[in-house]
């Protein structure tokens, strides 16, 4: 896979090159619009990054050259510029999905790969972690079998860390996901939600599946993925 | 009727001063005319008196006494002209005196004898029992060589006084029936011209920071007025740059401190998730990371209520219904509450339909339930009320927490500040959740106002039009 970021911070594409890299994609980097689009023009990407202030030529007037020549590569934008006039004017042109910064790198990631279809995405009704069985369809959650009562909210935060195993969250994504907008300011939320589900889930068993990355955020884990 | 208005107080003083100089220039014009015509009368009665004496008592000697009488008499006809004719010798005996006119309007037995007078010529003015008065010019004839004698003639002053009557008479009522029309006309050119004035202030009302591009109505007729529109909005422009200024930097700064913050997150996110570095290092990694998201969060906050001030809130405007918003949200933080030993209760039943942006009333609802909860101790209570009151929606947050200093109470919806400086209750929070709620409830014309005793706890109440549809 090959993506195309177009970056100029370089200290932000350095560290979007370093982690799409350990993912094993294959990255070329461009820091100003012109030699940006002319490597969009020359190369079949698979995905492309745009920032949107860029010296020389703008994110906007690349989607649009893009976009005029190849309807198919998916396009990410990246930017500073979160108004909604700016998202609204960027997806008319063409963009497949929205990113304000600053991002967790696991958010852009997860985003990268719902855009090309690949990783991890369960479609099947229902989810395994470890001895962990989460039906989607019924929405009832069992561990070693046994039934574990949940409540709503507390089911729709472990089927999300159930999407991704492994996979760290964090406290923003989960609320905007979980929750909504709203909360975004009162992170302790997700604390308080996620201590209550490891009580339900792994306060009983040895392995502990729920786990806390410092500052970073939580994901759902038996150990045997990477 | 104001009467204070510039209008008013201007119609008065033009009113009243016209009024006065009016009434002066109309008691001048009485007392002159007055003045002219009695004195024209009298002097046409001294000039009679003079043509008896200079015509007919200067030739006495050679025509005799009889003569002079019967002349007069043929030559004036004071009968039928209502003059009173006397000629008397200084010894007081009568040469000649007129008869009673023919329409009796005064008997001349009536008027007395000449007074011995000092000098040649006077005149006086005599009230007769029938009401009328005379005018009586008096002349003292000497001659050399003739007997002294007094001349008398007079007439009847009344039609000089029906004149005068009739004069005042027209001055009294025109005098007011003027008055009352300058006053009409120079209320209704003072409204004109004050027109402009009012439309300008209506506009001015208008204005606020979210239509600041708008521009006061300009008459151009060259008046005051229309250099006062042109000042104001010029003054106008300079707010409105200045506004755009600020706005333009809030996007700006945005700009500037999102980079920076999106790298320190990613090098600090790649530290903290690395396997190769020792726990310890990705340990302090992941503190400076929550660090950073709180950075990142002041930053949201900063920029959510710069838009607010900038009037995006109308972008996503909608009809909804209050209580159910307020029952979600309250069941989507019922375990924060539940944490804390909280007892939360929700009590809106009522559907209250209310217009706006959903997702930031929203934000208003979480904010203040997220505060109160901060600041209830375990075991305590906060009731969540949504109600319609004369026309408004009420939402009303209250709790039997810590309470706020009497003295804290009017600064909490303030930026940045902080009841308690020290920071002691460990929250994180900058101080901006209830600037923010404040923010929202301006955006869509709703109040926010809070009760509050130290021990007791608080009461935070937002009061919402209610939708019309």
């Amino acid at each position: 896979m090959r993506i195309l970021l177009v970056e100029d911070e370089k200290k932000v594409a350095d560290i979007i090159l370093r982690g799409l890299k350990a993912e094993r994609f294959a990255v070329d980097v461009y820091h100003d619009g012109q030699s940006a689009w002319e490597a969009a023009n020359t190369y079949n990407y698979d995905l492309i990054i745009l920032d949107l202030m860029l010296p020389r030529l703008s994110g906007t007037e690349i989607l649009e050259k893009v976009r005029r020549k190849n309807q198919q590569v998916p396009i990410l934008i990246l930017t500073a510029r979160d108004g909604m006039a700016d998202k609204i004017k960027n997806f008319e042109t063409g963009a497949d999905d929205y990113l304000t910064k600053p991002f967790a790198f696991a958010e852009l990631l997860l985003r990268i790969k719902a855009l090309l279809r690949r990783g991890p995405v369960n479609r099947s009704s229902v989810l395994r972690v470890g001895d962990l069985e989460i039906d989607r369809l019924s929405q009832n959650v069992r561990r070693a079998g046994k039934k574990i009562e949940l409540t709503a909210k507390e089911y729709s935060l472990l089927e999300y860390l159930a999407t991704h195993p492994g996979r760290v969250f964090s406290r923003t994504m989960i609320i905007e996901h979980v929750w909504d907008q709203s909360f975004q300011g009162l992170t302790n939320i997700v604390d308080v939600y996620v201590r209550h589900l490891r009580e339900k889930v792994d306060d009983a068993f040895s392995v502990k599946l729920l786990r806390t990355v410092r500052g970073v955020g939580y994901s759902l884990d038996d150990g045997t993925q990477t | 009727m104001n009467t204070r208005s510039i209008s008013f107080r201007l119609v008065a003083w033009y009113a009243g001063l016209l009024a006065g100089i009016f009434l002066l220039l109309c008691a001048v014009l009485y007392l002159d005319l007055r003045h002219f015509l009695e004195n024209d009368l009298r002097e046409s009665q001294f000039r009679r008196a003079r043509q008896i004496a200079n015509t007919l008592l200067a030739h006495v000697k050679q025509t005799g006494e009889a003569a002079v009488a019967s002349q007069t008499k043929d030559w004036y006809e004071p009968e039928i002209n209502d003059r009173f004719i006397r000629i008397t010798r200084t010894d007081g005996t009568l040469v000649y005196v007129s008869e009673a006119p023919k329409d009796g309007s005064f008997d001349p037995a009536e008027v007395p004898l000449f007074p011995p007078a000092p000098r040649p010529e006077f005149s006086r003015k005599l009230k007769l029992s029938g009401g009328n008065t005379l005018l009586i010019a008096a002349l003292n004839f000497k001659s050399s060589g003739n007997p002294d004698y007094v001349v008398e003639f007079g007439a009847l002053l009344d039609p000089v006084e029906t004149m005068l009557n009739h004069v005042f008479l027209q001055l009294a009522l025109g005098l007011p029936l003027a008055v009352v029309i300058i006053t009409v006309g120079g209320y209704l050119l003072v409204q004109r011209s004050l027109k402009p004035v009012e439309q300008i202030t209506r506009a001015a009302e208008r204005i606020t920071q979210h239509n600041l591009s708008e521009r006061l109505p300009v008459s151009h007729n060259g008046d005051e007025l229309e250099r006062l529109s042109i000042s104001l909005n010029r003054m106008i422009t300079r707010l409105d740059d200045a506004f755009q200024n600020s706005k333009r930097f809030v996007a700006d700064a945005s700009h500037e401190l999102r980079t920076p913050l999106t790298i320190l997150r990613g090098e600090l996110e790649n530290i903290a998730e690395d396997p190769r570095f020792d726990s310890e290092l990705r340990n302090r990694a992941g503190s400076l990371l929550e660090e950073a998201e709180h950075l990142s969060r002041i930053v949201e906050q900063l920029f959510t209520l710069s838009r607010l001030d900038a009037g995006e809130a109308q972008t996503e405007w909608a009809r909804f219904d209050l209580s159910e918003l307020a029952k979600t949200t309250a069941d989507q933080m019922g375990l924060l509450a539940e944490d804390k030993g909280i007892a939360m209760v929700c009590d809106a039943n009522q559907p209250i339909l209310v217009e706006g942006d959903r997702a930031r009333l929203k934000q208003v609802v979480v904010n203040l339930l997220d505060n109160a909860i901060k600041y209830t101790r375990a075991n305590g209570k906060i009731q969540l009320r949504v109600h319609g009151v004369n026309g408004h929606a009420v939402l009303e947050v209250e709790d039997n927490g810590i309470g706020i200093p009497r003295d804290a109470l009017p600064h909490i919806f303030e930026r940045f500040y902080r009841v308690d400086q020290t920071r002691a209750d460990g929250s994180e929070s900058a101080g901006l959740g209830l600037s923010i709620v404040k923010s929202i409830c301006t955006a869509h014309g709703a109040d926010v106002e809070v009760q509050s005793a130290v021990g007791n706890g608080s009461c935070f109440r937002v009061k919402l039009p209610l939708s019309k549809g």
